[in-house]
């Protein structure tokens, strides 16, 4: 440990912090664009320039100063006023001040430290450099090199993380760009966290550009729902429109990132068609009656299995099972889907609950079993071909009916993954809030309040259930921590 | 008067300067192979430390106390890097070694491995020294065959290989960190230090980097004494240097003078005077990165370390730049900056955005559209700038910005009321 102090304030810090880092410890925040949690300090874009002790003459980078024993740290000297001042002022001169057009604007750390700690008017007064707009690195990410302020993180997150060179700097000084590597394509499944990484709008994501303003978007810190990793996302959406994931940090789960995959994989909620209230049989019907005729099929329960998405929430699957248990159904299954993994974040598990459905008892769709005669399917899951054959009846309760829907005898909506509230586990056993980031509407309620009033019970609120869940210690996973909450 | 010394310069132009034959006519390699057999490393360090020598390249830190900054029992590689990327403006010392006397530099570099514990040499040489490139090449190639490099030198068990890297022409790679990064293949942006070089330096390994005068005094420091270097020139800033004169002098050229001299009289004598019998402006005493003299100041400068410090400028590489009184201060500026904004890797906001805007507002102030605001904004750009980059290159390029605009502030002021000025080349 290392005992320093910062404005005035002693700290004691593990021995590899910078003095960056030990200032954000205690809540200090020293600005930044080159250096990165997850990309470490490079020291190039000298925003964090500190004063140590009474020099003044050279101020070092907080970013690449270790702590040093009683060493004296000021963040907001004259002296560094001064200079963070003057690193803006550097900044801005040749930048095109093109925030009107720029999707980066109101969630881009120049304006921002310009407003907090930069110079209120220009004294610069020459001609602008010129430099290449509107470059398709690739068919994700469009740059702009009037923007860039060459901090780097883009190609070291290549370099550091993804161990490629897709990019590099050309030129020399005041010319200098970051480019394309004339060595090929910029085709890494991950590019298109560079676009986050980027504290500029030089990098800019072709498929969002210009659909929206992010000060008019609404945002929910949840789950990509795309794998069984459950990359922390924030999603972004406008209008009840979902228009974007971006990554969110967990140092435990995806650092800072997730795959292009998974980011772009926010469309597929966009629902054209989907199942609105109740049908029997085709026709729309009030819930009671629906829920009748659930009853009916199902009778004693025998010969009736229950096939739930790991796509469900804990939450859900556990009204589920509850009424599954209140029915005398006693085969819970769960059923899987699959992609190509890779030894990055992405896994082969499409589905961010697996962990879940496990822990609460749903065990693995059987490929043929033999005596079933009805088949509950709860929520989006591809229903093996086998466990469809000889059925008496199909009940649905998904967003999307599809062909299943259309041979189901009752059919009942559902809720995508960016739709719902609850726990989500990964693959690690983590188990992670998810957040709705748009609604459905009234006639889709939240899939959980289908099976409590199918069972009849008595949960006023989601808090309600989970409040049980939490009692009869099914709320924790065997192998799960905490509920991270967007640490 | 000024009196030329002849210890680096003694085999200049001499018919056989650069051969081996010649060099060991002249005594060459016996000061190494009998280092070899008599000397323990650490007497060497000692020795060069006790001698007082500073860095020839422009910063002037003692040599042997950088030596000795090598990790005792390290099992990494020691690397010697040889800083020939020579490119300070008003400097041309090291290419009189570099193409006049290869073998004394080599020799050099023989005792200061032996001395650091290093058995790989880089002499890193800037391209446009195609001539030095071959002199040097030739030299070593010369020294494999007579085995004073390779294995098992003289039957000492002391190895050694010696190489040439080549820059592609960029001042930056001048500065040690990127002259390492530039032998690794890498783009030479310069470093953030901690680590220092003599820690972590090439390839991850401790690191000696010199420039190429400092090498070629060894061989004169170890055969002669420390004692005897200690007591040629200044007592804190001893030795004798090659000094670059260029500018408006009528015989500009490389004199080898011991420390402590007196600029004015070097100008008046060995330089001949003030061309066309004109009068002295200024002297840019230490290649362009240094802060201009005046006449006055000229006429007290001592040139070593420490009087230069004391009338506010430094040695730097020893480039003397002497400038008339025809010269336009704010062209002669305008011209510097133009080079620091060329050379700026762009590694650091403050020079990259820094050096550019500097020039913009010059060149305007040339054409006659200069604003009243614009010294004090030039001033507070370099404010801005200095001591806040990774490198020393910004600094270079303020100190001769702010000492000009502060000395010859009338010139810029007389801008503001005539029409363009017609910029020079």
């Amino acid at each position: 440990m290392t005992k320093l102090t910062i404005d005035g304030q002693e700290v004691e810090v593990a021995d590899d912090l910078n003095v960056l880092e030990a200032a954000a410890s205690i809540g200090i925040e020293i600005p930044h664009y080159c250096y990165h949690p997850d990309l470490g300090a490079d020291g190039n874009c000298r925003m964090c320039l500190v004063q140590v002790g009474e020099n003044t003459r050279k101020l070092p980078v907080s970013c690449m100063t270790p702590c040093g024993e009683g060493m004296d740290v000021q963040t907001a000297s004259p002296a560094v006023v001064k200079a963070r001042k003057g690193v803006l002022e550097f900044l801005l001169i040749n930048h095109p001040l093109d925030c009107t057009i720029c999707d980066q604007a109101g969630e881009c750390p120049l304006q921002d430290y310009t407003y907090r700690f930069g110079p209120g008017d220009s004294r610069f007064v020459e001609q602008k450099s010129k430099k290449p707009k509107q470059v398709e690195f690739s068919d994700k990410v469009m740059f702009d090199a009037e923007r860039c302020i060459l901090c780097t993180r883009c190609v070291r997150f290549f370099t550091d993380k993804r161990d490629c060179k897709p990019l590099g700097i050309e030129n020399m000084g005041g010319k200098n760009e970051i480019t394309l590597a004339p060595s090929g394509p910029l085709d890494d499944p991950y590019q298109m966290n560079i676009i986050d990484l980027c504290p500029v709008g030089a990098l800019t994501s072709r498929d969002f550009r210009f659909k929206q303003r992010v000060w008019f978007m609404d945002f929910a810190d949840t789950i990509c729902p795309g794998c069984a990793r459950g990359c922390n996302t924030t999603a972004g959406a406008y209008q009840n429109k979902l228009l974007r994931f971006v990554p969110r940090r967990n140092p435990d789960v995806n650092s800072s990132w997730m795959c292009d995959d998974g980011r772009l994989s926010y469309a597929q909620y966009d629902l054209a068609e989907r199942v609105r209230g109740a049908k029997v049989y085709g026709e729309a019907v009030d819930w009671q009656a629906a829920y009748d005729k659930v009853a009916e099929l199902v009778g004693d329960g025998s010969g009736v299995a229950v096939l739930a998405s790991t796509r469900q929430t804990n939450e859900e699957l556990y009204a589920l099972k509850n009424w599954a248990g209140s029915a005398g159904i006693t085969s819970l299954w769960h059923g899987a889907a699959s992609w190509a993994g890779d030894d990055f974040l992405k896994l082969a598990d499409a589905t961010p609950n697996t962990a879940g459905a496990a822990a609460l008892g749903y065990e693995p769709a059987p490929d043929a079993p033999s005596g079933l005669r009805g088949l509950i399917v709860s929520g989006d899951v591809d229903v093996p071909a086998g466990l469809l054959a000889g059925l008496d009846f199909v009940v649905l309760q998904a967003p999307v009916g599809g062909s299943l829907g259309a041979a189901a005898v009752v059919l009942l909506p559902g809720r995508t993954g960016v739709e719902k509230k609850g726990v989500w586990v990964n693959a690690d056993g983590l188990a992670q809030q998810v957040r709705p980031a748009i609604s459905p509407g009234a006639d889709v309620p939240q899939d959980w309040t289908l099976w409590r009033d199918m069972a009849g019970a008595v949960w006023p609120t989601l808090k309600h259930l989970q409040d049980e869940m939490a009692a009869a210690g099914a709320s924790t996973p065997a192998t799960a921590g905490s509920v991270a909450d967007n640490p | 008067m000024i009196t030329q010394a002849s210890v680096i310069s003694a085999r200049f132009g001499k018919p056989d300067s650069c051969s081996l034959a010649g060099y060991r006519a002249d005594g060459g390699y016996a000061v190494f192979l009998d280092a070899l057999k008599t000397k323990q490393p650490a007497d060497l360090v000692a020795t060069v430390k006790e001698s007082g020598l500073r860095g020839r390249g422009g910063a002037g830190f003692s040599t042997g106390m950088k030596w000795s900054f090598v990790p005792k029992g390290t099992q990494k590689p020691i690397y010697l890097c040889v800083n020939g990327d020579e490119s300070e403006p008003g400097t041309f010392k090291d290419r009189q070694i570099l193409e006049l006397d290869p073998h004394q530099l080599l020799e050099g570099v023989a005792l200061t491995c032996y001395a650091i514990g290093s058995h790989v040499c880089y002499v890193y040489l800037r391209c446009e020294f195609a001539e030095g490139i071959r002199k040097v090449q030739a030299a070593i190639d010369e020294a494999y065959a007579a085995g004073l490099f390779g294995k098992d030198i003289d039957g000492s068990g002391f190895d050694l290989e010696v190489y040439i890297a080549t820059g592609a022409g960029a001042y930056i790679c001048g500065e040690e960190t990127s002259l390492l990064n530039s032998i690794e293949g890498v783009r030479p942006y310069p470093r953030n230090k901690p680590p220092f070089p003599a820690v972590e330096g090439l390839f991850g390994c401790p690191t000696i980097i010199n420039n190429v005068e400092t090498i070629a005094n060894i061989p004169h420091i170890v055969k002669n004494g420390a004692a005897w270097h200690a007591a040629l020139g200044s007592k804190d800033d001893p030795g004798t240097r090659l000094w670059c004169v260029s500018g408006h002098v009528n015989k500009p050229g490389v004199f080898e003078i011991e420390t402590g001299f007196s600029l004015q009289e070097l100008i008046d004598g060995p330089c001949g005077g003030i061309r066309n019998g004109g009068l002295l402006k200024a002297v840019i005493p230490g290649g362009s990165s240094s802060r201009v003299l005046t006449v006055d100041e000229v006429a007290r400068a001592k040139m070593d370390a420490t009087s230069m410090r004391e009338i506010g400028s430094s040695l730097g590489s020893a480039g003397i730049i002497v400038l008339d009184e025809t010269t336009d201060m704010v062209d002669a500026v305008l011209n510097l900056m133009k080079f620091y904004a060329h050379e700026s890797c762009g590694q650091c906001t403050p020079c990259r955005e820094g050096t550019p805007w500097v020039v913009k507002v010059l060149e305007r102030l040339m054409s006659g559209e200069g604003r009243a605001s614009d010294m004090d904004l030039l001033l507070d750009i370099a404010d801005n700038m200095e001591g806040r980059t990774v490198c020393a290159l910004a600094d270079g390029a303020c100190w001769p910005l702010i000492s000009i605009i502060e000395k010859f502030r009338h010139e810029f002021e007389a801008k503001l009321r005539a029409p363009a000025t017609p910029v020079s080349a």
